[in-house]
């Protein structure tokens, strides 16, 4: 037999026995075994291959040629196992697998209620146009009251019982402060909502020493009762829900005139002031309406306090609280829970 | 203020119901809060005649009653009363009733008779004082009828919040004003018909000096003579109790009731008792204690306003009269005192002594000046009447600041401007006349005249909120307005946003946001052993646990964790961003804010169990937290600092940050951890979120061209004595001027059980940006890093 002779009967040699070790190989490592031994870089190919040199120079396109050709076969005959072996694998590991198992859960965080509130009530306003400001919680009377049209002895400085820090430092009552402090840095037009920390002093069921509250305001020239009623009939029914209807009440506060209360349509109860089963709602004592914020034009006081000309400006303002509007929402019957952070009960709004 | 339906008709005839007043009043800014129905205990009391009265056949002092009450069999009553009578008619608790006291009446055996109710007292249904017998009832109802009706007892009352601005509104008069205006009814005013005693005449009798005329504008007295001191009449003291008033005798009662129906406090003095015929205002002395009529000791200072006989003074001006002067049942001649005092100086003592009144509380809202004379007069004609006297001729009085009306210019274009609406000139004048004002045209617009009743009404803007309140703010149309907005206040980088980004990013990992209050007890800062300094005192604290603004979140998470703890919550991963608060003389208010983020771990990593490890959370996850916060914002690192004392944490642990001091994270100090339930490690971490914010904003990315060169990996184990840090394993390397060197990260580290020293072993990264390296390179790179190690720290390799 030629030296050619020989080299192409082991190059065809090798497909038969790759065949048979491969059928022998069990596994996916036992594949890469044989391919190692086959087609590896000091495998039985690269040795038969390494022989090359030796032919006669006319022999060698021939046995090259050859030796391409079992490579391919050998390499295509892998693949076909490995499938095969792969497909095997894949039956083998369902036995084992079970989907029900609890998977590695990372924990699911969660915002505080007051948070969520007040990030869907901003949300709403910053897509209206709105500006989000914020200021001191420790505040000056001027800035709390004075400024506010709220001088020292008014009687309406009774309708908030206040903390003080100093004879004339507060832990602010309300936002509304943020409207002096917006309106003495800018010029109209503006428009802006103040969301923050306000305190009052006063603990009971339904009172809390802190809560929070959120202040809008919109001034420019032309701004009417008209824009505050469309905006926080808007307002209303995307916090709550688009079918509740809003009342607008006359009432008092110093800053604004004229001022209004705002009641919704009971969302317990639809407004029927009856539950379902008959018995008297008693989100709103059987009304049929709960107050949800207070709200009016800027008086012109208040733009006389920061230099602008209540002839050519006028705005509305409008404050509402934010632990009202979360129980109101999510049906929390208990205002103290905000307070005593229960996961349990954090857990809910996650 | 409560008001009476029955009153309120005396004034105006309103005929509708109770709950459209209540409606009506509310949407014009006279919130309708409750229907009260005082009287609501003796709706089940009915009237009784007593049919026939026989001994008791085993009591002498006990009646056997027959009664008819309407139920159709005659009931069979035992009574006690002495004056029960046969053919009186009288009021039957029945069968079931429960008597205002609490006691439920059943049928019972007294002595052997049974009895099927009780034949009530005016005490037993706390209609009166009077125990001594039965109440007797007018014969001419029917057995059976209603207690309630048979005495003309008002069934609804409606309270009203009457907001400060509407001191008109805090008398029946000036609400049936509103009731009028509203339902466009009539408004009637009581008719005087005084009868005076022409042959003494008042301004002689006593004379008024004003010494602080800012202090009280107006004063006047009337002398009552020859009064009766008794129970008032029925019918008022049933109107009193309807609105919540006790009645006392018929003088105080009356001051009491025109008060209520004018707006007008008044006060009765006993005359006997003033001495002198001078009535003086004028300011108290410092340090002046005068007893009150609720017989307590008032310390005085040179602010408050005091009025004085010739020797002494009597009664505490607009708030609470003295107790040396009080109407007593052997007085007979009244001062009566109808006057006007300045609200600001009202309210000053009022609130100072904590004596707020039903006088005070008008004094301090406004008084109509006005109107005192007709209250004077109208209140003498009913002490005349209901208490037997006699005024003497005229009226003592001094004015030294005569009210003046207001007179306010009305643009109706203004008006309609303002309030979105098209209402004509004729309509704006109806509105203001049916609400007292005086209308004058002038052009197109209006010259107004406000009532003194009015204080709140002094410019055009108050004007038009009348127009709309009557017109119905809830009529107004609704409009959309455009937001005017300019681009250049940036407010995406607000401390709203920052927070708002910096709660997400604790949620997306999983931590719940907690709330806690601002304040704590100094007593909680105390404990925890954080500084004195700097604390920012409540100067009026509602409680010793909330008297201090935080100058830390912890002692608030702390009180979360055992909170939660008590409800059984074991596991917890909290945050908290709030602001701490600080003494700061630097700052506009004196007083610096400054937003921290608190998070707090504690009890097991994971939630669940399968396929978790069971252990607890630690220090890494924490400083781990502290780690993805400071990269999420700002791409910024931090070095951790062990550091050595701290009053609350052990170990403490300090987080520099571009040399600046961003907080500190480490462990509750276990003494202190026991006062919060904590049975395991709290890992607990506060951080300046502030500092974070203008660190993290100042930082902008910057594109750096991706590698197209392969890394190559290369692992070192360094043998170290424990006390190492693994910092300063990682300062050599990254400090030894390795160009290649691309990353150091930390794949094991092993304790042995000896713990004498540990096995650290780090991964090399090593790239060239320009081409493909070489492993001899490396290995000379790898080899000089070892080097360096063993030349600088004390370890060793393996």
């Amino acid at each position: 037999m030629s030296a050619v002779q020989e080299v192409n009967t082991s190059l065809k040699s090798l497909i038969q026995e790759f065949k048979h070790v491969l059928d022998q190989a069990s596994s996916l490592q036992d594949l890469e075994e044989a391919r190692g031994a086959f087609l590896g870089r000091k495998g039985r190919l690269a040795r038969i291959m390494s022989r090359l040199p030796e032919l006669d120079p006319a022999d060698r396109p021939e046995a090259g040629k050859t030796a391409n050709e079992v490579k391919t076969e050998l390499g295509r005959i892998r693949e076909s196992r490995k499938k095969e072996l792969e497909k095997q694998a894949a039956s083998d590991g369902d036995q084992s697998f079970d989907p029900s198992l609890p998977g590695r859960t990372p924990d699911v965080g969660s915002v505080h209620p007051v948070t969520r509130v007040i990030q869907d009530i901003s949300n709403i306003f910053t897509g209206l146009g709105f500006e989000i400001v914020t200021g001191p919680e420790v505040e000056t009377d001027f800035y709390n009251f004075e400024a506010l049209n709220l001088p020292p002895g008014h009687p309406a400085r009774d309708m908030q019982d206040t903390l003080y820090i100093t004879e004339t430092l507060v832990l602010r009552t309300h936002t509304s402060p943020l409207q002096i402090r917006t309106m003495e840095k800018r010029r109209p037009p503006l428009a802006a909502i103040a969301p923050g920390k306000v305190y009052r002093r006063d603990s009971d069921l339904t009172h809390t020493p802190m809560f929070h509250q959120i202040e809008g305001f919109l001034v420019d020239t032309h701004v009417s009762m008209a824009d505050l009623r469309g905006t926080l009939t808007a307002f209303a029914q995307q916090i709550f829900d688009s079918e509740v209807k809003v009342r607008f009440r006359p009432s008092f506060f110093p800053f604004t005139e004229p001022s209004a209360e705002v009641d919704i349509s009971c969302v317990m109860c639809q407004g029927r002031g009856r539950n379902q089963d008959g018995t008297t709602c008693r989100v709103c004592k059987e009304t049929g309406w709960v107050e949800v914020l207070g709200c009016g034009m800027i008086d012109p006081e208040v733009f006389l306090q920061v230099g602008y000309d209540p002839d050519k400006y006028t705005g509305f303002a409008f404050g509402l609280g934010v632990e009202r509007v979360a129980m109101l929402k999510y049906g929390i019957n208990d205002l103290r829970m905000f307070f005593e952070n229960d996961i349990k009960f954090l857990n809910q709004f996650a | 203020m409560l008001l009476s339906l029955s009153w309120l008709r005396e004034f105006t005839p309103y005929r509708g119901s109770i709950d459209e007043l209540s409606h009506r009043l509310t949407m014009v800014g006279l919130e309708g809060e409750e229907i009260v129905r005082p009287f609501a205990h003796l709706s089940p009391m009915v009237v009784g005649r007593v049919v026939e009265k026989k001994q008791h056949p085993g009591a002498d002092k006990l009646s056997l009653c027959s009664v008819d009450a309407g139920t159709g069999e005659n009931l069979s009553i035992v009574c006690g009363a002495p004056n029960v009578q046969a053919g009186q008619n009288v009021a039957v608790a029945l069968e079931g009733t429960e008597l205002p006291g609490g006691q439920v009446i059943k049928k019972t055996s007294i002595r052997g008779e049974t009895s099927q109710g009780m034949i009530c007292s005016e005490a037993e249904l706390e209609l009166g004082q009077d125990s001594s017998g039965i109440m007797v009832l007018d014969g001419a109802f029917s057995p059976g009828t209603g207690l309630r009706r048979a005495l003309d007892l008002e069934e609804f009352v409606l309270d009203i919040g009457v907001t400060p601005n509407r001191p008109d509104c805090l008398s029946v008069m000036g609400l049936a004003r509103e009731v009028a205006a509203l339902f466009d009814l009539p408004l009637y005013k009581p008719v005087l018909d005084l009868h005076e005693d022409n042959s003494r005449h008042c301004p002689d009798e006593v004379q008024i000096e004003i010494d602080d005329p800012s202090g009280c504008p107006l004063y006047q007295a009337r002398i009552i003579s020859g009064c009766a001191i008794k129970p008032s009449p029925d019918w008022m003291r049933y109107r009193l109790m309807a609105v919540g008033v006790r009645p006392i005798n018929n003088i105080v009662d009356i001051t009491n009731y025109i008060m209520l129906e004018q707006g007008q406090p008044l006060h009765a003095f006993d005359r006997d008792l003033l001495e002198g015929d001078r009535i003086r205002v004028d300011r108290s002395r410092p340090g002046f204690k005068f007893p009150t009529l609720d017989e307590q000791e008032r310390e005085l200072n040179d602010q408050d306003l005091l009025i004085w006989d010739s020797e002494k003074p009597v009664a505490l001006a607009g708030v609470m009269g003295g107790a040396n002067t009080e109407i007593n049942e052997h007085s007979t001649r009244v001062l009566l005192e109808c006057a006007v005092f300045n609200p600001l100086s009202i309210r000053q003592t009022a609130r100072r002594l904590g004596l707020h009144s039903e006088s005070s509380f008008r004094f301090e809202r406004g008084v109509d000046q006005a109107n005192a004379p007709f209250a004077l007069d109208r209140a003498a004609q009913l002490m005349s009447e209901l208490g037997q006297g006699r005024g003497y001729q005229g009226v003592s009085r001094a004015e030294p600041r005569p009210c003046k009306p207001v007179q306010v210019y009305f643009r109706r274009e203004r008006a309609n401007s303002l309030l979105a609406l098209d209402v004509d000139q004729e309509y704006c004048r109806r509105v203001l006349t049916s609400l007292g004002c005086e209308v004058q045209e002038e052009g197109g617009a209006m010259q107004v005249t406000v009532p003194i009743y009015r204080p709140d009404i002094t410019r055009e803007v108050d004007l038009i909120e009348e127009i709309g309140r009557v017109y119905g703010l809830d009529k107004i149309p609704e409009h959309l307005p455009k937001v005017q907005k300019s681009m250049h206040h940036e407010d995406a980088d607000s401390e709203y946003r920052f927070l708002g980004a910096v709660k997400q990013w604790a949620r997306g990992l999983g931590l719940q946001e907690a709330i806690n209050y601002s304040f704590v007890g100094m007593a909680d800062l105390d404990y925890l052993g954080v500084p004195l300094e700097g604390r920012v005192k409540v100067f009026n604290p509602l409680s010793e646990e909330q008297d201090v603004m935080r100058t830390h979140l912890l002692p608030g998470l702390l009180n979360t964790l055992k909170h939660n703890l008590g409800q059984g919550n074991t596991r917890l991963k909290l945050f908290e961003a709030a602001r701490s608060f600080e003494q700061d003389s630097s700052s506009e208010t004196g007083v610096r804010e400054n937003n921290r983020l608190a998070l707090l771990l504690y009890g097991r990593r994971h939630r669940g169990h399968w396929p978790h490890p069971e252990d607890d959370a630690d220090f890494y996850d924490l400083k781990g937290l502290v780690e993805n916060l400071l990269g999420a914002f700002g791409g910024l690192e931090g070095r951790f600092v062990l550091h050595r004392e701290h009053p609350c944490l052990e170990p403490a642990v300090e987080c520099i940050c571009r040399e600046k001091t961003l907080g500190v994270l480490g462990r509750g100090a276990p003494d202190k951890a026991r006062a919060y339930k904590a049975r395991k490690d709290i890992w607990y971490c506060d951080l300046d979120l502030d500092l974070l914010h203008s660190l993290g904003s100042r930082s902008r990315p910057q594109f750096q061209p991706l590698p197209r060169f392969p890394v190559v990996k290369r692992d070192m184990t360094i043998v170290t004595p424990m006390e190492l840090a693994y910092h300063q394993l990682r300062d050599v390397v990254e400090n030894a001027g390795v160009d290649i060197l691309e990353d150091i990260s930390l794949v094991d580290v092993y304790l042995p059980p000896e713990r004498q020293e540990k096995k650290l072993t780090l991964r090399l990264t090593y790239r060239h940006p320009e081409r493909t390296l070489k492993d001899s390179e490396v290995d000379r790179e790898q080899q000089k890093l070892a080097d360096l190690l063993l030349k600088k720290l004390p370890v060793g390799f393996p």
